[in-house]
């Protein structure tokens, strides 16, 4: 018989562990209770890009430069299906499958090292009418700031270096109920009316021309 | 009061069935055979004192292939692979297996015996797959047949005789026995637009009662090629009832259960003895040094006369360069990873979908099939596991192992299940093919090829729309297969015609070691014209 620990020490990293338990009627027909087996620790990378950079074709946002607290928040809403559980949404429910067996430890461990990632300066992929953007951004700035800095208080995440495609996705996802519609989801039962605001897709645009614009 | 359909509605209704059974089949990669020839690749020796350098991406069939063939002609190759195994698709799920999926790790506990396996990616050979057959043959993979149709295996439908099984012989025989009949009887109108002759209408006549086993006034009444209900050895055998034309026509499965035994899925088809992933044992014997696992590429930039790779393995970052490299990562990963490639290329690359299929296996603790007269082959039914199929070795042993599922295409409905949920839905559309089911199998598996970890989806899946490639499609792909920068290739059967197959898998490396020959020989120079 083949050592399944030995294959595993080659196979995987162990740097997460202690995963949540099977059910007693999983543990009578799937394969084996993987609870306490190491999970890869190369499972962010798949989706997130090679260097946390993001891939919008798998629809993995960039991570690095993420605020602790704001990554924190939202690997615990997607762990408990605050986010992510509609399952119509494949990016938000392939993240939500990917964290809901992390441990609290888990958690901690990467936000920590995912904070230690350098930032890396995104490629502006949406053009819009700056002037009517900012006009626009004067509704957001009361929560994520002037420059788009943030504001943990309020639990709006800063808006500089993040990915274009991807915060037109999430303001799609926010305007069409996908976000902000879980009664858990204090932060972004806030946003949703906001991201209804914006009355089209060139509206949207421009708000995002004018964020990218923002960047350092 | 039934409503009845006249004869030509009802060959309209065949017409129909017909269609939808073209569509499937389409959808299924199944029904055709493309060309298929064996031309390895002819590598002039190189000079061992200025070893030409590639670095292959992936330890897949395609990424193996590409390395085999250049070793051999004394390239240095070096082969990084994201995961812990080497195969990509090419896996075989075993006692102690991890199956990676990302939020969904799995160990297979299956019993640790030879014949206890399961191939949750390829797991059949076509006879025209004339590629893998030449590199089994090189490298010492035994084979045996695959058993992929087989009339002693179910077609089940919830709208079809109150959703209870038929077996796939009675089916075919009560199908073919009324369209023989209704083609009979039809001739005589053909016959005036026609220029038959007398015998011919004769030959015909003579043809369609022998398919349809017709009687003396070409009507079809059943036929013990449709099964027994009783006797047949020590007494009489008397055949089982026929079903009603109206009835079979219930089921889209129609082509399912007439047109498996032809085409690619038509005998013989082979597996390799004792699971697919021989064919990767094989390769890996002869590239003992050149393949690193645990290796996850960050980068790859394009240099003037050569390629540069990161990549990056228990957290320290290594970087190679090479004179060509051969990419087989799925290409909506390699847009997640840092590179030069021209704004075209990347746009080629972003394009292709992810395949969606999902497999399922369960160990069952006894061979019922075979109490059912079922020697491998595939029972079929219209709810979303599609198929059972049933292993076609390890014949009268204890134990074996059984595919629970096999969705192809639009598989999304299990991924998105948890696993508890995927294991009892295999088991509640299972109990409509088998009775009692529940209780015979254990230990299933999944794959959703989706989610695997480093691959996240199955074959690539260019065509958006059935009929064929778009002009856009046509020049994305087309784009994608010339190599970046001379010396960067895609390769995989991602960069097919017809994905989904190793066959395709080595004949795109056979390609791109052709093309780079041919542009190395043709005087082109390296690097990208500025």
């Amino acid at each position: 018989m083949r050592n399944t620990r030995l294959l595993f020490a080659v196979a995987l990293t162990a740097s997460i562990a202690g995963l949540s338990s099977f059910n007693a009627y999983a543990q009578q027909y799937a394969a084996v209770d993987t609870t306490n087996q190491p999970l890869s620790n190369e499972v962010c990378a798949t989706c997130h890009g090679g260097e946390g950079q993001g891939n919008p074709v798998v629809g993995g946002p960039s991570l690095a430069g993420l605020e602790p607290w704001y990554l924190r928040k939202q690997l615990e809403n997607f762990r408990a299906g605050i986010r992510g559980s509609q399952k119509d949404y494949i990016p938000g429910n392939e993240m939500q499958a990917s964290v809901a067996r992390l441990s609290d430890a888990e958690i901690d461990d990467l936000v920590n090292t995912i904070a230690g990632w350098k930032v890396i300066e995104n490629d502006h992929t949406i053009k819009g009418d700056l002037s009517n953007g900012e006009a626009l951004y004067a509704n957001c700035a009361a929560c994520h700031g002037a420059d788009g800095e943030g504001n943990e208080a309020l639990g709006a995440p800063g808006l500089v270096e993040r990915n274009d495609w991807y915060m037109f996705r999430q303001i799609k996802l926010f305007k069409s109920g996908y976000r902000g519609v879980h009664p858990d989801d204090t932060a972004g039962k806030l946003m949703r009316p906001s991201a209804q605001a914006l009355k089209s897709d060139q509206d949207v645009n421009d708000v995002l021309a004018y964020i990218n614009s923002l960047d350092r | 009061m039934k409503k009845f359909v006249s004869r030509r509605e009802i060959l309209g209704l065949i017409a129909k069935a017909g269609a939808s059974g073209a569509v499937l089949q389409a959808s299924n990669a199944l029904g055709i055979v493309p060309d298929s020839y064996v031309d390895i690749p002819k590598i002039p020796p190189a000079d061992p004192s200025n070893r030409p350098s590639v670095v292959v991406l992936g330890a897949g069939v395609a990424g193996l292939t590409a390395a085999l063939e250049l070793k051999k002609a004394g390239y240095s190759v070096v082969v990084l692979e994201a995961a812990g195994r080497a195969g990509g698709r090419n896996m075989t799920v075993r006692h102690g297996d991890l199956i990676d999926e990302v939020g969904n790790p799995q160990i297979c506990d299956f019993d640790d015996e030879p014949h206890m396996y399961f191939n949750a990616g390829p797991a059949r050979i076509p006879s025209s797959h004339r590629n893998v057959l030449h590199y089994c043959k090189e490298l010492g993979v035994e084979l045996e047949f695959f058993i992929n149709e087989n009339k002693e295996t179910y077609i089940q439908d919830d709208a079809m005789l109150d959703g209870k099984p038929i077996k796939n012989r009675e089916f075919t025989t009560n199908a073919r026995g009324f369209m023989a009949e209704i083609m009979a009887k039809n001739f005589t109108n053909a016959e005036l637009d026609q220029p038959f002759d007398q015998w011919e209408v004769e030959a015909l006549m003579r043809a369609l009662r022998r398919i349809g086993d017709l009687d003396e006034d070409m009507l079809y009444k059943g036929s013990i090629r449709g099964g027994y209900s009783h006797g047949g050895f020590l007494e009489h055998g008397h055949a089982l009832e026929a079903v009603a034309l109206r009835d079979l026509l219930k089921t889209d499965l129609f082509s399912m259960a007439l047109g498996q035994n032809e085409g690619e899925t038509g005998p013989m088809l082979f597996q390799p003895v004792g699971g697919m992933d021989q064919i990767i044992k094989g390769f890996l014997r002869k590239l003992p040094d050149e393949v690193f696992y645990n290796v996850m590429v960050t980068s790859v930039m394009l240099q003037n006369d050569g390629i540069e790779v990161v990549y990056e393995h228990k957290g320290i970052k290594y970087k190679i360069e090479a004179d060509y490299c051969f990419n087989s990562i799925p290409t909506h990963l390699m847009t997640g990873i840092d590179n030069n490639f021209s704004a075209d290329y990347k746009e080629a690359m972003a394009y292709p979908r992810r395949g969606e299929a999902y497999k399922s296996a369960f160990q069952a603790k006894e061979r019922f099939w075979e109490k059912d007269d079922i020697f491998g082959g595939i029972s079929w039914t219209n709810q979303p596991i599609e198929q059972i199929w049933y292993p076609p070795h390890g014949m009268y042993k204890e134990k074996g192992i059984i595919l629970s599922a096999y969705n192809y295409g639009g598989g999304m409905h299990f991924t998105q299940l948890t696993q508890e949920e995927r294991i009892e839905t295999a088991i509640r559309q299972g109990e409509k093919v088998h009775p009692n089911y529940r209780n015979l199998v254990e230990k299933g598996i999944t794959i959703a090829w989706h989610r695997m970890n480093h691959m996240l989806g199955c074959s690539a899946r260019w065509q958006k729309s059935r009929s064929g490639f778009t002009q856009e499609e046509e020049r994305l792909f087309q784009t994608l297969r010339q190599p970046a920068g001379n010396r960067h290739y895609t390769i995989g059967d991602q960069i097919t015609k017809h994905t989904a197959w190793q066959e395709s898998a080595i004949l795109s490396a056979h390609w791109a070691i052709n093309d780079m020959l041919t542009r190395k020989s043709g005087g082109a120079m390296p690097g990208q014209r500025v």
